[in-house]
């Protein structure tokens, strides 16, 4: 097999280096990968342990639990608004607020809003601007009693973190969360997400996410989730699995290392103090999420305050996936635009002993095996077409090995599932797991590639300079049932 | 690396794999038949207390028979799981029955097993059984055990004190801030407000005497804690010890009291006090606090407000500006702007 390529640029040599790094960095994201198992176990387990201790209903008639404003971005939701927006009110949670931010649309959503809501216009001469956004116009606020805990911030476009910085400065409580306007908020979810805050004891918590999940397909019944389905169609039923293996592998391991560097944006908590801090969002990426997250962390370092980033595992936050390729790759392009962007803004983190392990550890990590993941899996590809070109390849090998890739891919998925099928009430029947267990198998071949292209796209429109934006999210829309 | 080690490390995957398939499996299987077993155990236990509270004079239920209903849902001594669950039941019907009602109850479980599980479970090793045997002996007002608990008060484990000093509240009242505002180890916000809500639940009616006793506390939490129970209680005569801690040296103590002095209406010789300390206090988020509460509370007072107009503090001008502009003093507000920018036009209102 060598005879025809050998002595061709040191082929013999080129192959074997690319063989042992593509086998060795495999071999480096599943040792991690095992340890993010384990890691998870534990923090499951410990969070099961002192939940026990720690159940809301002793501080839900509590007076003194801290006052929490939901801020919630809004662009041309015109046509679900109404129903979003009542969903967000009817969280149980004595003391919040929703400011609701109208970045400068262009449809009837105002319209809409002070129509259903009775809003009256407010002057915003005085508002305070801690973090700079583009003008605020009015403020509403209802004249209804009912509504009382409801502001809707109505300003100029200036992108959706501009639009939550604007509601960041407008909310006077301690603590703030950020969600998407179309987000389904379970009903205890804040309380569930004070906890931690309530909880702090030596270390300040500068940051707390809940799980995500996907609800296409299921019953919305005044604004809440009565009835979870899973997916009818193929490519959200792969994002469940997804997310399950994120959120729960994934973020609870990071968590219980307090290395976790990204809190969803669909769903995340942190002390307003500290976000101003900062300076707020930064409205210059699309993955301003992580980026937040990454600067809270290395504003806390440079200060050397101890810290800690928190995740629950529960799912608190309900969402709806893409459900065709096209929105797919737009999305999976947009977050690795961000990703690229946060990465390169803080690349003074790599290997930076001044900020402990998130710069000897946490960064590396994002920048080797989130960041460089589908790089590498691309470099993969193309080795594969040049070696087989050159006849370098033993296909029988290369098959048996390609087939191990693949089941250790499917062991992390069942494992994933089992953990939350075990811990969590919402997939009981077994038809419901035989169809999450599906969609995990084969989500390498009909998922896995289109993700691969929206992140590789997104890569190369930030290599080259295309210039290009949020794009369209187009929705579908929750399945809701009126009284 | 050969073909063959590949073939044997996908024998050893597969075999998970398997492994996996079967315990989710078992676990549905098993979930499935839990269910009905606690739901078995859940309807016989409501059974048996309905019918001992109401009970019938033809067809007496006895505690033998009580007992032996409940060995046949499956509650034995070897399984633990089940009478886990079965205190779970007790517990919560206990916390929705009052009166002669309770007393029966009381008396109904100290006859039917499991018997001195929670005080056995002090003794284990484990923080969790330590901390959840703690737990039970309070919630079910096993008081006889208070001397066990009382020595876990101040314990390593943050659950298993905090536990301990739960009970220490429930079984002592207000007598227990004898020793709350003193420990050694920190108390978080979550249990100085669960220990808040434990005392108004079970002793309404405030005793000062050990209140005032407490006010000597040092300890930062200490101060929280009693401020919180000041602002709970709602103990207007007390707002002095509030009063006292808004310009602390600690960031903590002082939010506190600014937040618990917004339960508060003040006499307007207080307010004047109040003012006085404003100035005190270090931080421009607490001062913006305070500056609502003095506002929200008292009547305008145009030279408390043009003095910080004029002030130091950029921050809250802008606050300042907004409260004087809507209280009839506009022309004040575009004084102090023309002062600024002499050569600007004033563009508002």
């Amino acid at each position: 097999m060598w005879d025809s390529g050998e002595g061709f640029f040191g082929s013999y040599y080129i192959y074997w280096i690319s063989v042992l790094l593509f086998i060795g960095y495999g071999a480096s994201l599943i040792t991690l990968y095992l340890a993010g198992i384990i890691l998870a176990r534990r923090s499951i387990k410990r969070t099961k342990q002192r939940s026990i201790f720690l159940r809301t209903e002793d501080v839900v008639s509590a007076t003194d639990i801290p006052s929490v404003t939901i801020i919630a971005p809004a662009y041309n939701e015109g046509l679900t608004i109404i129903e979003n927006v009542k969903s967000l009110l009817s969280i149980q949670y004595p003391y919040y607020e929703l400011i609701l931010v109208n970045d400068g649309s262009k449809d009837d959503s105002l319209k809409k809003l002070i129509k259903e809501f009775d809003l009256e216009r407010q002057d915003a001469t005085f508002i305070t601007q801690p973090i700079p956004t583009a003008s605020v116009k009015y403020i509403y606020r209802s004249r209804q009693t009912k509504y009382t805990h409801l502001t809707v911030i109505d300003k100029n476009n200036g992108g959706k973190a501009d639009a939550i910085n604007a509601g960041v400065n407008f909310a006077n409580t301690e603590l703030v969360i950020f969600t998407d306007v179309d987000c389904i908020i379970e009903q205890d979810a804040i309380l569930k997400m004070v906890r931690p805050y309530l909880e702090e004891d030596d270390k300040e918590i500068i940051g707390c996410g809940g799980g995500i999940g996907i609800a296409n397909n299921s019953i919305i019944k005044d604004g809440i989730l009565s009835e979870l389905r899973l997916p009818s169609r193929l490519i959200p039923m792969h994002q469940v699995v997804e997310y399950i293996r994120a959120f729960l592998l994934g973020r609870m391991a990071w968590s219980e290392i307090n290395g976790l560097m990204l809190i969803s944006g669909a769903f995340g908590m942190y002390p307003r103090k500290r976000v101003i801090e900062v300076g707020g969002f930064n409205p210059k990426t699309v993955g301003e999420d992580l980026e937040l997250c990454i600067r809270l962390r290395m504003h806390m370092e440079e200060k050397k305050i101890p810290y800690k980033v928190v995740y629950l595992p529960e799912t608190l936050c309900w969402t709806e996936a893409p459900s065709d390729y096209n929105i797919l790759i737009r999305q999976r392009d947009r977050w690795a635009r961000g990703l690229w962007e946060t990465i390169s803004l803080h690349k003074k983190l790599f290997l930076n002993p001044k900020y402990g392990k998130m710069g000897l550890l946490y960064y590396p990590y994002w920048l080797i095996f989130e960041f460089g993941a589908p790089v590498v899996e691309f470099l993969g590809i193309i080795c594969m077409i040049a070696f087989g070109i050159f006849g370098w390849i033993d296909w029988p090998f290369a098959i048996l090995l390609f087939f191990a890739a693949y089941l250790v891919g499917c062991v992390f998925s069942t494992i994933a599932i089992f953990m939350y099928v075990k811990s969590f009430d919402h997939y009981t029947k077994p038809k419901q797991v035989v169809e999450l267990l599906l969609a995990a198998y084969l989500e390498p071949f009909l998922y896995h590639p289109f993700l691969l292209f929206g992140q590789i796209k997104g890569y190369y429109k930030k290599l080259f300079d295309i210039t290009s934006g949020w794009g369209n999210m187009t929705r579908k829309g929750f399945k809701v049932v009126k009284k | 690396m050969n073909e063959e080690s590949i073939l044997l490390f996908i024998k050893i995957v597969f075999a998970v794999l398997v492994v996996y398939w079967v315990s989710i499996a078992v676990s549905l299987i098993y979930r499935k038949i839990r269910r009905a077993r606690l739901k078995k155990i859940e309807t016989t236990f409501a059974d048996i207390v309905s019918r001992y509270l109401y009970n019938d004079p033809k067809d007496p239920l006895t505690f033998d028979e009580i007992k032996k209903r409940l060995v046949k849902v499956g509650i034995r001594q070897r399984n633990k799981n089940n009478i886990q669950f079965l205190i779970r039941l007790m517990i919560r019907t206990q916390r929705t029955i009052l009166g002669r009602n309770f007393s029966k109850l009381q008396k109904l479980y100290t006859e039917i097993p499991p018997y001195g599980v929670s005080i056995k479970k002090i003794s284990s090793w484990s923080w969790y059984k330590k901390a959840r045997g703690i737990r039970e002996i309070y919630e079910m007002n096993q008081s006889q055990y208070f001397d066990e608990i009382f020595k876990y008060r101040d314990d390593k484990n943050i659950y298993v004190r905090r536990e301990a000093q739960i009970a220490l509240v429930v079984f002592l009242g207000w007598e227990s801030l004898r020793f709350l505002p003193y420990l050694k180890q920190n108390m978080t916000l979550w249990q100085q407000i669960k220990i808040v809500e434990k005392l108004y639940d079970h002793y309404p009616k405030p005793e000062l005497k050990w209140l005032h006793k407490a006010y000597e506390t040092e300890k930062l939490f200490g101060k929280k804690l009693l401020m919180r129970i000041i602002r709970k209680y709602e103990l207007h005569a007390e707002i002095g010890y509030i009063i006292d801690n808004l310009n602390h040296e600690d960031y903590e103590v002082r939010e506190t009291a600014i937040y618990c002095l917004q339960t508060f209406a003040v006499a307007s010789s207080t307010m004047e006090y109040i003012k006085q300390l404003y100035d005190d206090i270090p931080n421009t988020t607490q001062q913006g606090q305070l500056l609502n509460y003095i506002y929200e509370n008292s009547d305008i007072d145009l030279d408390f407000y043009l003095k910080q107009l004029y002030g130091d503090n950029e921050e809250l001008k802008l606050s300042i500006a907004e409260i004087l502009w809507n209280n009839g003093y506009k022309e004040k507000v575009q004084e102090f702007y023309y002062q600024q920018y002499p050569k600007a036009t004033l563009n508002v209102g």
